[in-house]
């Protein structure tokens, strides 16, 4: 390569990384020293002393820190469990050609374009106990659901909060899954049918082991926005009924803009940042060998 | 296909029953904006229809219109300037081997899992200093964050599609190599530019948490919007649906739009 182009890789990724740098590396920077010092923007509107890691040790003193993380945990694990079946199942009916399949192909993007504020906004409206059409369709058909006024009882509540974000996702990782599947070569069927696999041991034996990457991707994919959801709970559950379903990522929020606490909000911040960019380089290191290797 | 071996009766139950599940809370905000108030309470699927919530929504307080502007504006200010910046890295990660390669990719893939709320907190205090509260260039601004990252990682998987033979055929021709991205690697990646491109305005027009924080009145966005028709006098929920129906039209119509290859968008990393 000529001299110019030597220069020229870095000055061509500049803009973008300034960018990068500009917009997100720095407020993490930024919330690292914040988390350092007391700040309470209702006191002052500078900050104040260096505290050292007494924000931190605040947080892990507040039971509404650990009630976050418990919070926080059952909404991954469940949404995740969920959604990731889900989308097995859902990709494994639609891999077959067929009239109803076409349909449910032509509408199955939808509801990842819906905003997921407009999605919280739609399920507390289908779920209020007076006049929300879900809420009063599963107590006409299911009896001991009469009473349960949805949003107000707290497990009702967090199984709202998961089906919101499982009916916004599961058609993400359904295409992802399905691009999986196209990609098996037909002979391991017909050699199990063969051997005579009946259709459970088929799916179970022979389909999804060989997805099993494409699965553990969507599966970190989905962990990862689990843990950064906030809109459906800002919108659907406003993090009630009492904390219920306060996620770690709402209560961040609700000490920094409803607190104002700056320094508390900030350490928050901080380790909801090191769990998910943690996570997030475990998924890279899974994801970038294969791309690197598809480069021409 | 008659190779099935689970009973179909049974397989086309399971897929009625999905699009039900799909379609279902679409189909009911789309009634519900046609509702007069006194349906909206009734449940009821046969109703005599109306358009006045679509214009109610329009006038003051609510002032959609407004809204719609911004979020049209923010957006599209979002693209403006994350796009372009995005082809000249793409393309640089593609076809260049340089120190810290590797690293420095790694370093913007991360930034993706950096979530929202980290990003708000130091831009709020900047902002407020800075007197950007409010306005659409500091939502641009933090909307960046979470497009850029996407917008190089998809592209330069769309970049490392177009081969090198062209890049090296011009070359040869004396082209540079900004000539080489206008002339033959826009033009001949450019289904894959739209496709980052549209992925990226749902992604902006889609965004809540930096607006519910940022903007508290010129600023605010459809999105934020929704949050207002919660009152003193209740949830008014048609007009919710109303607004619903302008949110959602625009994303539709987009993801539709690129639904072919959403499949190769899904490879290329994380959404939202």
């Amino acid at each position: 390569m000529q001299a110019p182009d030597r220069f020229l890789r870095y000055g061509l990724i500049a803009p973008a990384l300034v960018l990068v740098i500009g917009t997100t590396l720095w407020p993490v920077v930024s919330a690292v020293t914040t988390s350092l010092r007391d700040w309470r923007l209702k006191r002052s509107s500078l900050p104040q002393k260096w505290v050292g890691f007494d924000n931190y040790l605040v947080a892990f003193e507040e039971p509404e820190f650990w009630n976050a993380v418990k919070v926080t945990t059952t909404f991954v694990i469940l949404d995740v469990l969920l959604t990731v079946c889900l989308a097995l199942a859902v990709a494994l009916l639609l891999r077959r050609a067929g009239v109803l399949q076409s349909l449910v192909r032509a509408v199955i993007i939808l509801p990842f374009a819906v905003s997921p504020a407009l999605i919280g906004v739609s399920f507390r409206f289908m779920l209020n106990g007076e006049h929300g059409v879900l809420a009063r369709g599963f107590a006409a058909t299911f009896p001991w659901l009469s009473d349960v006024v949805w949003l107000a009882t707290p497990g009702y509540a967090m199984a709202a909060l998961i089906a919101s974000d499982v009916w916004h996702w599961f058609p993400y990782l359904t295409l992802m899954f399905l691009g999986g599947l196209a990609a098996i070569p037909k002979e391991t069927e017909e050699a199990a049918e063969l051997d005579g696999a009946n259709g459970l041991q088929m799916i179970f034996l022979v389909i999804l082991p060989q997805i099993r990457s494409i699965i553990a991707v969507g599966a970190i994919l989905k962990t990862i926005f689990a843990l950064k959801m906030f809109d459906q709970v800002a919108t659907l559950t406003g993090g009630g009924p009492g904390i219920t379903t306060q996620t770690l990522a709402h209560y961040t929020y609700a000490v920094g803009f409803v607190h104002y606490d700056m320094g508390l909000a900030s350490a928050l911040a901080v380790i909801l940042t090191a769990i998910l960019v943690t996570i997030g380089i475990f998924y890279i290191r899974l994801v970038l060998p294969q791309r690197e290797h598809s480069a021409p | 296909m008659s190779d099935a071996p689970r009973p179909p009766v049974l397989v086309s139950a399971a897929l009625i029953l999905l699009f039900g599940i799909i379609v279902f809370p679409i189909a009911w905000m789309v009634l519900t904006a046609f509702k007069q108030p006194r349906d909206v309470y009734s449940l009821t699927f046969v109703f005599a229809p109306t358009l006045e919530n679509f214009i109610t929504v329009f006038q003051p307080p609510w002032n959609i219109g407004r809204r719609i502007v911004n979020s049209l504006l923010i957006a599209g200010g979002t693209l403006a300037i994350a796009i372009p910046a995005a082809i000249l890295a793409a393309y640089s990660f593609s076809r260049f081997q340089f120190m810290f390669k590797r690293s420095l990719f790694f370093l913007v893939l991360a930034t993706q899992f950096v979530p929202a709320v980290v990003v708000i907190l130091p831009f709020y205090l900047m902002f407020r200093d800075l007197g950007l509260l409010d306005t659409r260039i500091g939502l641009i601004i933090v909307n960046l964050a979470i497009v850029t990252p996407f917008a190089i990682w998809m592209l330069k998987g769309f970049f490392d599609a177009v081969p090198v033979e062209c890049d090296e055929a011009a070359l040869i021709d004396g082209a540079s190599r900004l000539d080489i991205i206008r002339m033959v690697i826009v033009p001949m990646a450019m289904p894959g530019i739209i496709v980052a491109s549209v992925f990226c305005f749902i992604l902006t027009w889609n965004e809540f948490i930096f607006a519910l924080i940022l903007a508290r009145d010129n600023a605010v966005t459809l999105q934020v919007g929704l949050v207002n028709f919660r009152t003193e006098r209740g949830d008014l929920w048609e007009l919710m649906a109303a607004a619903g129906v302008f949110i959602t039209v625009p994303a539709f119509i987009a993801a539709l739009s690129i639904q072919k290859h959403f499949e190769a968008g899904l490879t290329g990393g994380a959404v939202k």
